[in-house]
Parts: C-alpha cells; structure tokens; sequence
C-alpha cells in the first residue's frame, strides 16, 4: 500500500532543479551568477539529501496545482470574510476553539495543513501535537469541521496520499 | 487598448490591495483579543499583499523579476502562517485556563 | 504609474503607523509580537512597491530578508519572552519544533 520513498539521487536532482528555479529568480536571470550559482546548488541539495533523506510523501505536480487553485480562491474568500465581519457594526464574531484528530501522516503533510488553515476562512492553527490539531475559530457557530476536511483532503492529494473524501465534499 | 485595460486592472487591484492592508489594521483596533486579531492581521494583510503583488507583475522589467516577486509573496505567505501559529501557540500557553470551549460538532 | 504606486506606498506606510499604534498601546506582549507579523506582510508590500516605483531591484531582496527575518524574530520572542518552550514538557516541544520545519 504504502510507496517506497523515491532514490536519493532522484531527490538530488529534482530538488537540484527546483534549487536551480529559485536560484534564476533571486538573480534575475543574471547569466554571470550561475557559476556561482552551480556551486551553491549542487552543495545545498546534497546537504537537503543527507539532512532530510527522502520521504515517502512527495508533492505530485497536478495536485499541487488544485491545491494552490483551491488555495488561492479560499485566501480571498478568507480576506472578505474578514472584512465582512469587521465592517458589520455588531461584530458578528464568537471566539472558540475546537480540536480535531487529523488522518493526514505526519511530517510535511500535517506542517502544510496547519499553515493553510491559518490562512483559510476563519481558523488558525493553535497547537498541533501528535495527530490533534487545535484550531482557534472567529465563529464557532459556522462549521467549522467540514472546511478542515476538504483543506485536508486537498493537502492529501497535493501529496498523493489517498483519504476517504469526507461526508459532504466533493470529490 | 490593451495598455488601457491592463493599467485599470492595475488600478482596481492596487486598490484592492489598500483597502484590505486597512482592514487589516482596522480589525486590530476592532477585535477584542490577540487570537482574533492575528486572524484579521493574517488573512486581511496577506490578501492585500497578493493584490499588490499582482497588481506590480506587468511592471516587471523580466520574467524572472517577475516569478522574483512572486517567490516573494510566497515567502511572506509562510512567513505570516508560521508567525501566527507560534503567537497563537504563546498566547493560549500562557492564559491556560483562559476562555476555551471544546466544541466538537461533528 | 510612478505616481500611483508612490501614492500607494504612502498609503502602506500610514495603515503601518496607525497599527503602530496599536502595538504600542499593547496591552499584552502578545500583541506587540503582532508587530513582527505585520512588518512581514505590510512592510513586504511597501518595499515591493517602491522598488518598482523607482525601478530599484536591491529593494527586492530587502522585501525577501525581511520576510525571512520577520519569522525569526517571532521565533526569538515566543522561545525568550514567553517562553512557550517551557510551558510544555521539553521533549514534545523538541518533537513539535522539529515536526514544523518544512522539508523540500
């Protein structure tokens, strides 16, 4: 069931690549810094490679993009709903915590859950121990349960990691 | 034509960015307690700051400063999410016993 | 367009100096720590849009450190003044540092 974690040369070279893109835009394309550059790169993903050996859960290109769509469209719908309850006069707001039992592994996957939902709708990360994430809430009579499920459904296929899809959201 | 339009959408989201950069601001005076004013910080800054950064991107002078700019926005995007999760994590750490409710609806 | 953007950045700069306030009135250490957060987005926006109303790249790369630099200090105030490191026992608090650092 569980995938075997990718060969560390596979690792070196694809976090070589992405080191190289980062590279490219921190020097504005500059042709004389990648001499430099090459150097660098070459030993900061071998140091990557022997630090954090490679892990079963990897970023999957497609679901990284329905990720950051999904992403991307709950941060504004996040900000609005902000400024909704800012600009109400009666501050519709009530203050609460709740704390759920995440299925996602832990490692990356759990770190990126917890830091999207800061940024999503109404929810940030309080505490994060073992599987039990508390998450502070602006309202607690929403739901709140149902946006944590389908963040943590999209970090899973973000990290192709297979969950059941939970009651309610779509697939 | 073109030019026209792509600096109105400049325009509109420059605008956007400062409105939300005020709410953000606004909600520090207007939410009782540090919890809910790192959501208003958090959400309402870090939307205007996509605004202005998309609103910069045809000004760009290459690609590359271009996907720079946007590296950047990206940084600060963790960067805040990182922020806020240690401030929220002192914030409850040190007024255990404070005002929470265990409401488990689900 | 340079006009605008240093209208903007004018703009930036007062929503900063009226969240200021706030940071300065506290009331808990807390609230002031929101300051460190708020130089990390407002202040990124600011010398993002300066350096492109000057056409000044090295601004960039200020916007970037600062960002970086912004977590760090959050990181320094909530392990020094509030001592969140202590609150929990010393072993889960190592796991949960260790379990956040984001791996590429």
């Amino acid at each position: 069931m569980q995938p075997a974690p990718a060969s560390p040369i596979a690792t070196f070279a694809a976090r070589a690549v992405m080191l190289a893109v980062v590279w490219w835009m921190l020097t504005v394309g500059d042709p004389s810094a990648w001499g430099f550059g090459a150097v660098v790169i070459a030993l900061v993903a071998a140091l990557s490679v022997l630090l954090f050996p490679p892990s079963i859960h990897r970023l999957r290109p497609l679901g990284l993009l329905q990720f950051m769509a999904y992403f991307l469209g709950h941060s504004v719908i996040a900000g609005v709903d902000v400024a909704r309850r800012l600009l109400t006069p009666s501050l519709p707001i009530k203050p609460g915590e709740i704390t759920l039992s995440l299925r996602l592994p832990e490692g990356g996957p759990r770190w990126l859950l917890a830091n999207t939902l800061s940024l999503m709708p109404g929810t940030l990360s309080v505490h994060l121990e073992e599987n039990q994430l508390t998450v502070h809430c602006l309202d607690t009579s929403d739901a709140i349960e149902p946006g944590v499920r389908q963040a943590e459904f999209q970090v899973a296929r973000a990290f192709g990691i297979t969950l059941d899809p939970p009651e309610g959201v779509r697939a | 034509m073109f030019d026209g339009l792509v600096i109105a959408v400049q325009l509109v989201l420059l605008v956007a960015g400062c409105v939300f950069f005020a709410l953000g601001s606004l909600g520090l005076f207007r939410f009782p307690d540090t919890l809910t004013r790192i959501h208003a910080l958090t959400k309402a800054d870090n939307l205007g700051l996509g605004f202005i950064v998309l609103a910069l991107l045809p000004l760009a002078p290459s690609f590359a400063a271009g996907f720079k700019t946007l590296l950047i926005w990206v940084v600060a995007l963790a960067a805040s999410a990182t922020s806020a999760h240690l401030v929220a994590r002192a914030v409850r750490g040190n007024t255990s016993g404070g005002p929470r409710t265990e409401d488990d609806d689900g | 367009m340079t006009v605008v953007l240093l209208g903007v950045a004018a703009f930036l700069l007062l929503t900063l100096l009226l969240a200021l306030i706030r940071i300065w009135r506290g009331p808990e250490a807390a609230d002031r720590m929101l300051a460190s957060q708020l130089f990390g987005t407002t202040g990124v926006a600011l010398l993002l849009v300066l350096a492109y109303a000057h056409s000044w790249p090295a601004l960039m790369d200020v916007a970037l450190i600062l960002a970086v630099l912004s977590v760090l200090a959050v990181a320094a105030f909530v392990t020094r003044v509030v001592r969140i490191d202590r609150e929990d026992t010393a072993e889960e608090s190592g796991n949960a540092e260790s379990r956040e650092e984001p791996h590429v």
